[in-house]
């Protein structure tokens, strides 16, 4: 157990200061300007959650909700899977390893407005080096018409920048792993499933629900890289909750853009106490005795 | 099950390399790109190659001063960022206080806020404070993602290291923060270099907050490439640009190669 003792808070007291200002006070002018109409924020004007019963009771937010939600849950299920995969099948030698990371580190190095950029430059038939490729695998010409393609073109590009970063963070916690648990497992005569379901998986919880929360709210917070791809059509088929709120924010909405960003933040706030919940249940029930 | 290690091993290959292949496509083609004359010039046609986009970089007063304020700040952040998650990292790691649980909670809400929920109060505040068009104004804001994900990979570092050690330094006379500073900080040197890796990495490319908090001056690459859009887009020029971006983080992933794949648990607090 730790010791209890509560000088740990001069030790967290620069930390909070520093979120407080970058964090906290914007987070609460949010809240306050959420209950206002605003025209200047010089002249404003209570108007109570007029704002709130407005948001949630129209069917663009749950819309942007569900299509977000969804998006989410695609990008989780295809990124964490292949991920592990890719961490399970790097090299055993550590020259190779290192050149494998390098390559495979590259795409979160993209400045997040050139990710849709590339993406578009890789689909013009003029231009791509995929050119001739595209039409042969039944891919059209005019894809941002198309609410299929529009949507495969954004979960690839995701994949593409992402998944890196799991395979980063589980391929790290696999090397925490001891020799000696694998050739206890040789002995055993046990099976790559085996191995990974007793020996690698739990190794990997910890990373994985940490990859899981990261993955989660950036992509149900999409914005940057998905709005350049069509706009957020067609249709407003791509029109995801950040995104929404980014178009509130240019059209100067103080007053609706605060009561969007604050039912976000509570969604957010849920999601954290979901996770730290999570992470409780780990530590409380390992499988195997903690390392 | 008698598949052969050969075969095993074969296969693996085969994915990694499928899955470099598949996150190098359109960097290749963006380096192809940025070596083509894609605006008619006096010296060159479209579709020649060229080096011009590169050269053009060099002597572009724009597009060199966006370089700087980049590392610029880059390194502040990570100049505050590191001091002040070392100690919480600590702290949470080595002891337990009132409300350490829900403190951890609201640094992981923080972590996980998207940059265009606060957009509008943190350019009013910054604005307030002095600090929108300067490096500076970015690197506090960037902190929002930073601090928390740093606080996070120390502690898991600084968890690796035996408590004796802080004992036995105790009874040897050290203080608290001597044994940080001498001691500690020793150990974890690898975990410190691998926070700033990551801290580098989320700040480097982002641009939501780079983009609201310099509307004239301080222009970081990001934001350069974005006014590189216009009527007549050089696209050249523009994947030129990012390329040459990505020329620091290369470098660095390649020298802190060993170290991300040398094992660190990020685990619970």
């Amino acid at each position: 157990m730790k010791p209890y003792d509560n000088t740990g808070w001069l030790f967290v007291l620069p930390a909070i200061m520093v979120l407080g200002v970058v964090g906290l006070i914007p987070l609460m002018t949010v809240v306050n300007y959420s209950f206002f109409e605003i025209f200047i924020l010089e002249s404003r004007f209570w108007i109570g959650a007029e704002w709130y019963v407005e948001i949630i009771t129209s069917s663009r937010f749950w819309g942007s909700f569900a299509r977000s939600a969804l998006f989410s849950m695609l990008i989780l299920t295809i990124q964490i899977p292949l991920g592990i995969a890719i961490a399970l099948c790097m090299p055993q030698r550590k020259f190779w390893v290192g050149i494998a990371l390098a390559f495979i580190a590259l795409p979160l190095l993209v400045p997040w407005n050139m990710i849709p950029a590339l993406w578009l430059s890789l689909l013009d038939p003029a231009r791509s080096l995929i050119g001739d490729l595209l039409p042969a695998l039944g891919w059209p010409a005019d894809w941002k018409s198309s609410v299929g393609h529009t949507w495969a073109v954004i979960v690839v590009m995701d994949v593409w920048h992402w998944t890196s970063l799991i395979v980063i963070l589980c391929y790290s916690a696999l090397t925490t792993i001891p020799a000696s648990h694998y050739q206890a497992a040789a002995i055993d005569a046990a099976g790559p499933w085996q191995v990974f379901r007793h020996i690698q998986l739990p190794k990997l919880r910890h990373v994985l629900l940490m990859a899981v929360l990261l993955r989660f709210m950036d992509s149900f917070m999409i914005y940057t890289e998905a709005f350049p791809i069509n706009a957020g059509g067609p249709d407003l088929a791509t029109l995801f909750l950040a995104v929404d709120l980014g178009e509130e924010i240019k059209a100067f909405n103080y007053g609706p853009s605060a009561a969007r960003s604050v039912l976000y933040f509570l969604i957010i706030v849920t999601v954290a106490w979901m996770f730290t919940k999570a992470q409780n249940k780990l530590d409380a029930h390992p499988d195997r005795p903690a390392p | 099950m008698t598949v052969s290690p050969h075969a095993i091993k074969a296969f693996k290959s085969a994915v990694l390399l499928g899955f470099v292949a598949f996150a190098c496509l359109p960097l290749v083609q963006m380096t192809m790109i940025s070596f083509i004359a894609t605006l008619p010039t006096d010296q060159t046609e479209v579709g020649a190659f060229t080096l011009h986009n590169y050269a053009t970089i060099m002597t572009d007063p724009n597009l060199r001063s966006a370089f700087v304020n980049s590392i610029a700040y880059v390194a502040i952040n990570i100049a505050i960022t590191l001091p002040v998650a070392l100690p919480a990292a600590y702290a949470f790691s080595r002891m337990s206080f009132v409300g350490d649980k829900h403190l951890f909670l609201a640094f992981i809400a923080f972590r996980i806020t998207p940059p265009v929920v606060l957009t509008l109060p943190v350019f009013q505040l910054f604005s307030a404070l002095g600090i929108v068009n300067s490096v500076f104004g970015i690197a506090l804001a960037h902190c929002l993602f930073n601090l928390p994900i740093s606080i996070w990979i120390l502690q898991s570092f600084i968890s690796a290291v035996p408590r004796e050690m802080d004992e036995t330094a105790f009874l040897d006379g050290y203080s608290r923060s001597g044994f940080i500073r001498r001691i500690l900080i020793p150990q974890i040197a690898p975990g410190i270099a691998v926070t700033a890796f990551f801290c580098f990495m989320f700040s480097w490319v982002e641009v939501v907050f780079a983009r609201i908090l310099t509307t004239t001056n301080g222009k970081p690459i990001s934001m350069a490439i974005n006014a590189l859009f216009g009527f007549r887009t050089d696209i050249g020029l523009v994947m030129a640009v990012t390329v040459a971006s990505m020329i620091p983080g290369a470098v660095l992933v390649f020298v802190m190669r060993n170290h991300l794949s040398r094992g660190f648990k990020i685990g619970r607090i």
